[in-house]
């Protein structure tokens, strides 16, 4: 996994997973992920992060797809508890919706990886 | 990179969300057991009614046994909300047949869970679900054996009183 070098040297990031519209960062240090998307870097700890995938995986996106009213295309994605919330469109939806299912998808593959290379040889 | 969901919480969110189902359907159990209370004691069935006010109670302590479990492993208990119960029987022994559905279908429930742990190598919740498996076989035994009492005693004449007098004596005393 690629190592980012931010400005404060002492904190490293591990990329954990990316598309073209963004990417996810973990940080050993902080025990938290940093997520670039729709023009800015958030940080999230654990609970956070799960949250924010409930949120994004409860919307339907099919129904936002198939909705006739003249509002707005664009959903709030607010997290209790958290400094921070989306407002995205449906597009933006789907790509981080993308984004969120690589980034757990790659999280579980490092936890099978530290399973059965490190936990068990040690 | 440090696995930090493995750090942070035992069990897998697959399991975490089967044992959240687990506790609707524990809680579900418990206010279905009070409104068949309710129906019993309307009706002037006081042993019944007084056996499925202690099943209440099972069944709600089963659940808060399930949610501290979840809370102890690091992951999200849900507090259920239970709606739509049916509060009307139409006969005595209704009651009885549904109580024994419900213990059968909490029964297959945790089942499924523990086949999940299997295949995750879960053993830790699976040492945790045994306990259960131990309560579910008095629970089924005891449904069941209440059940039987309509046979044996039958509906006609005094039956009912018969066999309302029966039930609080119902024991599971064959522990294997």
């Amino acid at each position: 996994m690629q190592v980012i070098e931010t400005i404060d040297s002492q904190v490293k990031l591990q990329e954990v997973f990316s598309t073209k519209s963004g990417s996810v960062s973990q940080c050993d240090k902080e025990n938290c992920w940093y997520i670039d998307f729709a023009g800015k870097v958030s940080r999230f700890d654990y609970r956070c992060l799960l949250l924010l995938k409930k949120a994004v995986y409860n919307i339907d996106i099919e129904a936002l797809l198939l909705k006739n009213a003249k509002s707005a295309d664009i959903e709030i994605v607010f997290i209790c508890a958290s400094d921070h919330f989306y407002v995205l469109s449906t597009l933006e939806i789907i790509a981080l919706k993308e984004l969120l299912q690589g980034t757990f998808t790659m999280l579980e593959l490092n936890h099978i990886i530290q399973d059965r290379l490190y936990r068990l040889a040690v | 990179m440090k696995d930090i969901m493995r750090a942070k919480c035992l069990i897998s969110a697959e399991i975490e969300s089967l044992i959240n189902q687990q506790i609707r359907k524990e809680a579900q159990s418990s206010a279905i057991y009070l409104a068949m209370a309710s129906w019993c004691d309307r009706n002037g069935f006081d042993n019944s009614a007084a056996y499925f006010f202690k099943q209440s109670d099972e069944e709600r302590h089963h659940q808060l046994k399930f949610f501290k479990y979840i809370l102890d492993m690091g992951g999200t208990s849900i507090s259920p909300d239970i709606t739509g119960l049916k509060i009307e029987y139409n006969s005595f022994r209704e009651i009885f047949e549904d109580a024994l559905d419900q213990e059968i279908s909490v029964t297959q429930s945790i089942k499924s869970i523990a086949a999940r742990c299997h295949k995750e190598q879960d053993y830790v919740t699976l040492e945790f679900l045994n306990w259960f498996f131990k309560e579910q076989r008095e629970e089924e035994y005891k449904a069941r054996r209440a059940l039987e009492l309509f046979e044996i005693i039958g509906e006609q004449g005094t039956g009912h009183w018969e066999i309302d007098k029966h039930i609080g004596k119902i024991h599971y005393g064959t522990e294997a």
